[in-house]
């Protein structure tokens, strides 16, 4: 089904939870203001529900909107639908108060890096047809698939159809979870390298937040990084204070990561912090053979633990203990 | 002079967080025993290594460290009865995220050592302070940016 | 006296001719990631051209995000840190860029008060901006009282001409710059295609009627819905050549105590937060509205200018694409057509 077909269908879905009063809100996206965006819209007056729209710009993990005993209605692609299961593992929401409205996800398109694909161009408009792209703007129209132009985090996406679904919308997609290849690449590189990377990365950092806030795990109260009594990191962006803030959110995120990337295409400066929540879900799923997201029964991996855990890391001079 | 040799004369500054039950006690007996180790660790006693927030070892570091060492109760001898298996889980993957962004390699060590292995506390930090020595001061990145 | 600069080899002759003066810092755009920042430059092959905005505003050359304003040792002899720069240009700034710089001059430096931190980088540095050809979908500057070729805030404005750039000094320091590279300048009114230039960017709303309607509507209910997906983050603030607050935090570095400007912004909740616990902004929408009121009216009132450029940056850089226009029109898009 098309795009524009599941608009419609997901329009009409809402419409119909809210007069029957299945749910206060229902979560979606509707058109954005610029070319190539696709906006959070939250909508409770089901006259509103035609604003409803789904195409390959859909690209905000929506879970980030629910909010306890609200009951709401969410348009959950894969990667919503894993941040629902870890936030209900949580306890964080009650899994009958959110009706998924579920829609199997071909992966989302990428704003940058149809850029790069298209120096020069300004776009001014696009058009979408069966994962076909045509953006106006330059001296032609020009065309690029989809899935050329895909998010990282989409093109290694390890479940793209909904884990958990009340109404199904659309046809499944194949699953091809990828493993991850990113995570091998990089950890190939030297370590003065991968060093020289992160420092990288690190000074592009504004301390907005914006990785924080578009988060749907990141759910504490208060962070770590508002506190200033203990001050745990300091403000400001000194090179070893910023990285320490990443660090410390990617640890508070470990096992929990549903590997969304809604923190790195949040950041306005396009900071990578899949270097740091990739390699923990890689060692995650090695060592506790655990993927967050994808079971809704499976214990959280730090919340547990074995007496037969791999510890080849606690050193241990010469000797053994009895 | 090698740069061997210079870092033979300088002193690392390694933090140690030490459980309250065993690897503390395990101090104890190492200075009661009148074991000789090198005086480069500031201990901090903590009451589990389950408290052990990796924010405290990313502190450590932050303010000056040149390595970190942590050390609880071997597997099975918790005195919270899971604390330490709890960490174990954290520690593993903190050590594997900072080798994996070119961090603090070879300066941040786990271990485990009883109320009783005195001898094992002196030799765990020989070893960590041999290992610190070797790679001389740590790098730290200055401050400013843009 | 004109001199027509065509196309990007002369900008790089530009370029070339500011690098050569002794002593100067040039600060260029150059690429950071997918796109641009304003930094120092030491050749002109580090410099981007032909970039289509910076994501980041060159706001940092004037307040750095983490800025030192004095240092205490432990015997209590305290330092100030008051920079003392060589003279700087920074070139290739938009025409909005420029005139937010012109605005943070009002702010930090005019008024009976002068912070001597801003003060001491501005005086030694040298604005030389790149007039614009055509609006990226997100530009807005003419309905914040801009343009594409404003000079407001520019030394030098190079503005497009035919397939080239001519040369306008725009202040006296400008043409004193002009004659330290030796290139030619035009006088006022030299470029016939000024006129032309941006004449499709018709103004949004009627930034006099948003100020009025603005102060009637503190309790308006649609400041909820227009804001409900904001994520409180600060990205719009951060990446804004015209936001300013900042928050002043000790630290200790190798046993000195410093004492720092940070960059801080109203998005984020712990800015109004009192020592009590109470907060008079606790909720988004108070804090989106706190943004409107203080680019929009607020500093009208202190400043004589609204706090907004209109570069459009916030409209690309917003996670959630909250497009600030939106909120302009919704309260003051009556008092146009």
């Amino acid at each position: 089904m098309n795009g524009a077909g599941l608009s419609s269908r997901i329009a009409e879905t809402a419409a119909r939870l809210l007069s029957e009063g299945r749910a206060e809100v229902v979560i979606g996206f509707e058109q954005g203001s610029i070319p190539m965006r696709a906006t959070p819209c939250l909508i409770t007056d089901p006259a509103d529900a035609g604003r409803l729209i789904w195409n390959a710009f859909c690209s905000n993990n929506l879970a980030r909107y629910l909010v306890p005993g609200r009951k709401s209605a969410i348009v959950a692609k894969g990667c919503d639908s894993r941040a629902i299961v870890e936030l209900v593992k949580e306890r964080r929401l009650k899994r009958e108060d959110v009706v998924v409205i579920g829609v199997p996800c071909r992966g989302m398109a990428d704003p940058s890096a149809i850029a790069r694909r298209f120096p020069g161009i300004c776009v001014s408009s696009v058009d979408e047809t069966d994962g076909m792209l045509t953006l106006y703007g330059g001296p032609e129209p020009v065309s690029v698939p989809v899935s050329e132009v895909l998010h990282a985090s989409c093109r290694l996406c390890a479940a793209r159809n909904p884990v958990i679904c009340d109404i199904p919308l659309g046809d499944p997609v194949v699953e091809n979870d990828p493993g991850f290849p990113d995570v091998e690449a990089f950890a190939a590189l030297p370590a003065d390298e991968r060093r020289a990377r992160v420092e990288a990365e690190m000074s592009k950092c504004l301390r907005c937040y914006a990785c924080r806030n578009a988060c749907p795990l990141c759910t504490c109260e208060s962070c770590f990084a508002d506190s200033s009594q203990p001050q745990w990191v300091a403000r400001g962006t000194h090179p070893e204070d910023v990285l320490a803030f990443h660090v410390m959110r990617a640890m508070h995120l470990a096992g929990r990561c549903v590997e969304c990337g809604a923190c790195v295409r949040a950041c306005p400066t396009g900071v990578d912090l899949s270097i740091f929540n990739r390699r923990l879900a890689a060692d995650v799923a090695e060592l506790f053979g655990s993927r967050a997201g994808l079971d809704e029964n499976a214990p959280q991996p730090l919340a547990a633990y074995s007496m037969d855990d791999s510890q080849d890391f606690i050193l241990d001079p010469g000797r053994k203990p009895e | 002079m090698t740069d061997t040799d210079k870092n033979a004369a300088w002193e690392p500054r390694i933090v140690a967080f030490l459980c309250n039950w065993c690897s503390y006690a395990g101090a104890d007996s190492a200075g009661v025993g009148r074991m000789q180790y090198p005086a480069s660790v500031r201990v901090i006693r903590v009451p589990c290594a389950g408290r052990i927030n990796p924010f405290f070892i990313l502190s450590a570091f932050r303010r000056g460290a040149d390595g970190v060492l942590v050390s609880g109760c071997h597997p099975g001898d918790c005195h919270y009865i899971s604390g330490n298996l709890g960490a174990r889980r954290k520690f593993a993957l903190l050590g594997r995220l900072l080798g994996h962004l070119g961090l603090e390699e070879g300066r941040l060590h786990f271990t485990w050592v009883s109320a009783s292995e005195g001898v094992r506390f002196a030799e765990v930090i020989e070893t960590v302070t041999a290992k610190v020595r070797e790679l001389g001061p740590a790098r730290r990145s200055a401050g400013g940016g843009r | 006296m004109t001199d027509e600069i065509t196309g990007r080899d002369a900008l790089v002759r530009f370029l070339e001719r500011l690098l050569a003066i002794p002593g100067m810092t040039v600060y260029a755009p150059v690429a950071e990631g997918d796109g641009a920042v304003f930094d120092r430059i030491s050749s002109v092959s580090e410099a981007l051209l032909d970039f289509p905005g910076a994501v980041r505003s060159p706001r940092h050359i004037l307040t750095p995000m983490t800025e030192k304003l004095l240092s205490m040792g432990p015997d209590g002899r305290v330092e100030e840190a008051i920079p003392t720069p060589g003279p700087a240009v920074l070139f290739g700034v938009r025409p909005c860029d420029a005139r937010a710089i012109a605005f943070l001059d009002r702010v930090y430096a005019g008024g009976d008060r002068t912070d001597p931190y801003y003060r001491a980088r501005r005086d030694a540095l040298t604005i030389v901006s790149l007039g614009c050809r055509e609006p990226r979908p997100t530009c807005f500057c003419t309905t914040t009282g801009g343009g594409p070729l404003s000079p407001e805030g520019s030394d030098i404005l190079l503005e497009p001409s035919g397939k080239g750039w001519s040369v306008r000094a725009v202040s006296e320091k400008g043409r004193a710059l002009a004659d330290a590279t030796g290139i030619a300048v035009e006088s006022d009114g030299g470029n016939p295609d000024a006129g032309s230039i941006g004449a499709e960017m018709t103004p949004r709303v009627d930034i006099a009627v948003l100020k009025k309607v603005l102060d009637e509507s503190f309790d308006d209910p649609r400041w909820q819905t227009l804001t409900a997906k904001c994520l409180g983050c600060g990205a719009c603030s951060f990446i804004c050549p015209s936001c300013h607050c900042f928050d002043i935090v000790d630290g200790e570095e190798d046993g000195v105590t410093v004492r720092s400007r940070i960059w801080d912004t109203c998005q984020f909740k712990a800015f109004t937060k009192q020592a009590s616990g109470h907060d008079p902004r606790p909720t988004g929408a108070d804090r989106f509205r706190h943004r409107m009121m203080h680019k929009f009216s607020y500093c009208i009132d202190s400043y004589g200018m609204p706090g907004c450029v209109g570069c459009g940056r916030c409209v690309e850089a917003c996670p959630v694409n909250l497009d600030i226009r939106r909120l302009m029109e919704a309260f003051g898009g009556d008092g146009l057509e």
